[in-house]
């Protein structure tokens, strides 16, 4: 399933737009975009947006809602119009995409042992300890190179003045990368020549990254290591996403039955025997990774296998425990984080966030309900969500009382004005909100392909971009200039 | 190749031809019944259901519609036709990945086809029509599945599981049908009657035709038995899938390279040694029962090999070995 | 004192496993006035068993038996020798609240202060509180004696009255259970007081002239709580006792969830049945005939097990 909404709703003054500027102006990136779509016949784009979406039926780009016997396949709408992004911008967000992932490694290595940052009171401890995916299990169990998070995906959002900031980290088993590729295997057919001209960074080489990624964190001693993604299996909505990573990285699919631990190590199943695994490329939630070690009542995961990992037998991507750095109420003291381990200041700034466990802030919220966001911390995918703009007093009646019950579980942020980039609507091109959500690789050195998933809110004035609610996306070009 | 993949392949294919052939039995049953007596339906459908394995509260039923309703739609009953192909395509949806589209959509088809029918819309009709399709559904799977699929491993796995469904239900039905035909005393069944069943038998194998072609219709209880059980060229008979089986799993040791593959090549090169070198006069005068029955233990016997050499075998040992 | 432990652990299971995997914490901590000189773990099936010491510092044993199985027994034997402590004083001084919480404040003692699975607080739990008068009262010292003694008067020590997974409730609102359930209880009303406090998992060495309450051959529990000057002080309220020489420490946690002495899962359909049987002695004492007649019952192999007929039905 694509990726979570993106959660923020509109303002009353104008967002930041993508292709013309305050001027009226077309933005020079875009400029020989808007030349084209100037040339060519509507009938003409309303073609390739047809062949767009065939081409993800007829390749099984699906996401899937189905039970045992009815099947539904959707695609997650594609829009045709590039989002492009230059040189310059591209590389401020690559430094501080860098510096934040190394940063909250750091954090997870920390936390995990001295705990330094909790001792000198730099961020809560009460905050970690309360936290739902804190695992205890992980308090002193070393991970392969000290990287717990080797694959991220991290949402952007666009200021009305034009800068880029962090809405959230997704550090658990971020997914939507297999749109990110696709989408730009469809536009290089559709538009073959117009991307050819436009000096656009390429992204293929992304399950390759990935591979090597997974290769680094391989147990010493094993030179030639097993590499497998473990899939909860084919009712999972991201089952096609599974499917597709594994066979862009040349490595097989496993769900938990096909694994199993004989003396701290852990085999596949294969008609030729059991074969050692090495490392683990895990889209599983902590909780049903092992029966042994968690949830007893998994029946998708491999008991034994935590014990394995903390022997150091197998590595896993990304490590237990992640999830404690991207819960909301911890996301607030992320530029603190920063500060803490890299001694710099943050490259991209966080949503102005307020926490309800706070007296002072708590009070300002409640007083401005009608204009905050307020979120559940350990949710995603828009769940337990308030948009103060669009709620009925009722719901800020309701979010009130759940806050004051459990001021932990919450956190709220203005309402913010999410960027607006042109689209292929019915025909017509209209402007419609996004965000950005690159991929970032942390292996022997952290890795980035320029681009990411621009998600689109196909909705006229809508900002959920979740695919459920008339969410797409489209491809992202990061230009050589 | 994973275990859970071989296991998926093979477990579809065994359903599936199943499905096929119990399909194949209840349109015989239902075309058998316009001829004959009521005492004989009730004998006739009794052999047809016990060689499925029917579940036991349709023993002595002669209610056609009853038994039609309960062996194909009924989900509930996992010998049913529905249940049956819904099997195979869940084992086959657990592994689209590792199969061609076009194998999936046929499969997919053919259950959403026979989910969506309900037996009063084909009881005054069109049984035939229905049952037929159904088998050509399961036919055209295995021809979409050669067409289409890389003859690997997976492949020879749908091949093994095919061929063994196949020698255990004709064995199976054999079984039944001789053992109620060879040893009945007297009665009140004329030549006739006894020429019916042995058409059915032959039917029921898809075999008709091809027995003519080689014995004419001189219809001889030895030479059915041996036409069905011996002979290297009818592909429903017992030691043509025992051949079958044998090619692939030579094929499965290869690509697995596995030392422990020699217990299920062993046996199943014993079955089709079985099978090769048997005289059916011979046969006939040891006892056939005993003979179909070692058959029916030796297909039991590979299908365990099978589980315990390349899916659920005990891993210290395989890390021994 | 020099103690030897006998800790023969049995499972049955109505049909045949395979791929069993467990955990066990059954190893004596070696900490403080305890230390664990011997211990050797005996596996039927056998099976290579590997050791981690979790984040709580206890010793946890794992293995596996990959084959197909239908019992299983751990014979766990360890010699430990436990030194005379020092008695606490009666009671602290009444500014010993105030240096708890300076303490508190100043240390990780989070965990043992949130609450916890077994260890919550519950409509039951607050009228027993009120009940015992619970409050910070003279000293946190006599606090926990007076509540200790409460625990062990308001309950009947009752075997098998409640089991390895029963909520406090249970036995809150019968007035009966076992020493695991006393401990919930005295855990869940300290920390409720603001006194930082972890359950203990281990044995108690019994004699007939200690008058314990608690069943003799058996594990035992009991819960420690920190205060100030004297760092963790064991009470034992199934026995009305502060924890001495006779306790033999094995492992601690927030409550039972983290420390049961076993925890595994198999592969099969089959239902497990448990055996325990527990034999705490003077080291240099013979075993007692009762106790090793019991052991070997434990340590008998299985009855020859029947093969299922072989269906041709898919096994999910």
């Amino acid at each position: 399933m694509p990726p979570d909404t993106l959660n923020a709703t509109l303002s009353a003054e104008a967002p930041y737009d993508e292709m013309f500027g305050a001027d009226g102006q077309c933005r020079p990136q875009y400029q020989a975009l808007y030349k084209r779509l100037d040339e060519i016949p509507r009938e003409e784009l309303n073609r390739r947006q047809h062949a767009a979406d065939l081409s993800f039926l007829h390749q099984g780009i699906t996401f899937t809602v189905y039970g045992r016997d009815e099947g539904t396949e959707r695609i997650f709408p594609y829009d045709l119009l590039p989002r492009i992004i230059t040189g310059p911008e591209w590389e401020t967000l690559e430094r501080g995409l860098t510096q934040r992932i190394r940063a909250l490694n750091l954090f997870l290595k920390d936390i995990y042992h001295e705990g330094r940052i909790l001792k000198d009171g730099v961020v809560p401890a009460e905050l970690v300890y309360t936290c739902r995916h804190f695992r205890r299990e992980m308090r002193g169990v070393s991970v392969p190179r000290d990287i717990y998070i080797s694959v991220v995906g991290t949402d952007l959002i666009r200021l009305r003045d034009g800068r880029f900031v962090v809405l959230e980290d997704n550090l658990r088993v971020p997914s939507g990368v297999s749109y990110m590729l696709a989408n730009r295997q469809v536009m290089k057919r559709v538009f073959p020549r117009l991307f050819g001209n436009y000096g656009v960074r390429p992204i293929d080489h992304y399950g390759t990254a990935l591979l090597s990624t997974m290769r680094a964190l391989a147990p010493p001693g094993r030179p030639d290591p097993t590499i497998v993604l473990l899939t909860p299996g084919v009712y999972n909505s991201a089952y096609y996403e599974h499917a597709f990573l594994a066979r862009q990285m040349g490595i097989e699919l496993v769900e938990g039955r096909d694994l199993l631990v004989h003396d701290n190590v852990v085999y596949m199943r294969t008609t030729a025997g059991p074969r050692r695994v090495d490392v683990i490329y895990r889209r599983l939630d902590d909780d049903f990774l092992d029966p042994l070690a968690f949830r007893a009542d998994s029946a998708l995961g491999v008991a034994g296998l935590f014990n394995a990992y903390r022997a150091g037998n197998v590595a896993l991507a990304n490590a237990v425990g992640t999830g404690v750095a991207d819960d909301k109420a911890v996301y607030a003291y992320v530029p603190a984080i920063i500060r803490y381990y890299m001694g710099e200041e943050p490259v991209i700034d966080n949503v102005e966030t307020y926490l309800m466990t706070d007296g002072a802030q708590r009070r300002h919220v409640l007083d401005n309900l009608d204009k905050m966001v307020v979120k559940a911390v350990g949710e995603s995918g828009g769940y337990g969500m308030l948009i103060g703009t669009h709620s009925t007093a009722a719901e800020r009646e309701e979010f009130r009382r759940r806050i004051e019950s459990e001021p932990r579980n919450y956190i709220a942020q203005p309402v913010l004005a999410l960027s607006q980039a042109p689209c292929l609507i019915d025909g017509k091109v209209e402007a419609r909100h996004v965000d950005l959500r690159p991929y970032i690789l942390c292996g022997e050195q952290v890795t980035i392909v320029p681009g990411g998933l621009t998600r689109v809110a196909l909705r006229r004035g809508s900002l959920v971009v979740n695919s459920s609610q008339g969410g797409g996306s489209k491809d992202t070009w990061v230009l050589n200039e | 190749m994973l275990s859970r993949v071989a296991d998926s392949l093979y477990w579809t294919s065994r359903y599936l031809e199943r499905a096929e052939h119990t399909a194949r039995l209840i349109d015989i049953g239902l075309n058998l019944m316009l001829d004959q007596s009521s005492a004989a339906v009730e004998r006739r459908w009794g052999r047809l259901l016990d060689s499925v394995h029917a579940p036991p509260r349709l023993t002595g039923s002669s209610d056609a519609y009853h038994i039609a309703e309960a062996m194909t739609f009924d989900l509930s009953n996992e010998t049913s036709i529905v249940a049956c192909i819904a099997n195979a395509r869940e084992n086959l949806r657990q592994v689209r990945e590792q199969i061609s589209s076009e194998m999936w959509e046929q499969l997919n088809t053919l259950f959403l086809r026979v989910k969506g029918t309900r037996l009063d819309d084909i009881w005054n009709v069109s049984t035939h029509e229905f049952f037929r399709s159904v088998k050509e559904g399961a036919h055209l799977f295995q021809g979409i599945t050669d067409a289409t699929m890389n003859h690997g491993e997976g492949w020879q796995f749908i091949q093994v599981g095919r061929h063994l469904e196949r020698a255990g239900v004709t064995a199976t039905l054999l079984d039944v049908y001789t053992n109620d035909l060879l040893t009945r005393d007297g009665g009140p069944e004329t030549p006739q009657r006894t020429y019916l069943d042995w058409v059915g038998l032959l039917k029921a194998c898809t075999a008709f035709e091809a027995y003519c072609k080689v014995y004419t219709a001189d219809l001889r209880p030895e030479r059915v038995v041996e036409f069905l059980l011996l002979n290297a060229e009818c592909p429903r008979s017992v030691r043509f899938a025992a051949e079958a089986i044998q090619a692939s799993f030579q094929s499965i040791a290869e690509a697995t390279g596995t030392r422990k593959s020699g217990r299920v090549n062993r046996l199943a090169g014993r079955l089709r040694a079985t099978l090769s070198f048997g005289q059916i006069d011979e046969i006939l005068e040891t006892g056939l029962r005993a003979y179909l029955n070692d058959v029916r233990r030796q297909c039991a016997q590979i299908h365990e090999a099978i589980l315990q050499t390349y899916v659920a075998y005990p891993v210290e040992s395989a890390l021994a070995s | 004192m020099h103690l030897s432990i006998n800790h023969v652990t049995k499972f049955r299971y109505s049909a045949p496993i395979t791929e069993s995997i467990m955990e066990l914490r059954m190893q004596p901590l070696t900490e403080g006035p305890q230390r664990c000189l011997k211990f050797d773990l005996g596996l039927k099936p056998m099976a290579r068993a590997a050791s981690y010491r979790d984040h709580l510092g206890n010793v946890v044993h794992h293995f596996d038996i990959p084959g197909r199985h239908t019992q299983l027994v751990i014979n766990a034997t360890s010699h430990v020798e436990t030194l005379p402590r020092e008695e606490p004083p009666e009671a602290l001084a009444p500014a010993a609240w105030d240096a708890l919480d300076a303490l508190v404040e100043g240390g990780d003692y989070w965990d043992m202060l949130m609450p916890s699975h077994f260890a919550r607080p519950s409509e039951a739990l607050l009228d027993f509180a009120r009940e015992s008068n619970l409050g910070r009262r003279e000293d946190p010292l006599t606090v926990l004696r007076e509540l200790n003694t409460a625990i062990y008067n308001a309950f009947d020590y009752v075997p098998q009255s409640t089991s390895a997974d029963s909520p406090i409730d249970d036995a809150l609102t019968a007035r009966k259970g076992v020493c695991q359930d006393y401990s919930h209880i005295l855990i869940a009303l300290a920390r409720h007081l603001r006194v930082p406090c972890r359950y203990v998992s281990g044995y108690l060495f019994h004699r007939v002239e200690y008058n314990d309450r608690s069943a003799q051959d058996a594990t035992h529990a009991w819960v420690e709580a920190l205060l100030p000057e004297l760092g963790w002080v064991g009470f034992d309220p199934t026995n009305n006792l502060l924890a001495g020489q006779r306790h033999i420490r094995v492992a601690v946690g927030r409550d039972y969830m983290d420390v049961p002495p076993t925890r595994g899962v198999f592969k099969g359909a089959a239902e497990s049945e448990l055996s325990v049987a527990v034999q705490v002695k003077p080291a240099e004492e013979p075993d007692s005939e009762e106790a090793l007649r019991l052991i070997a019952t434990l340590n008998r192999p299985p009855d020859a097990e029947h093969t299922a007929q072989q269906q041709q039905q898919q096994q999910q």
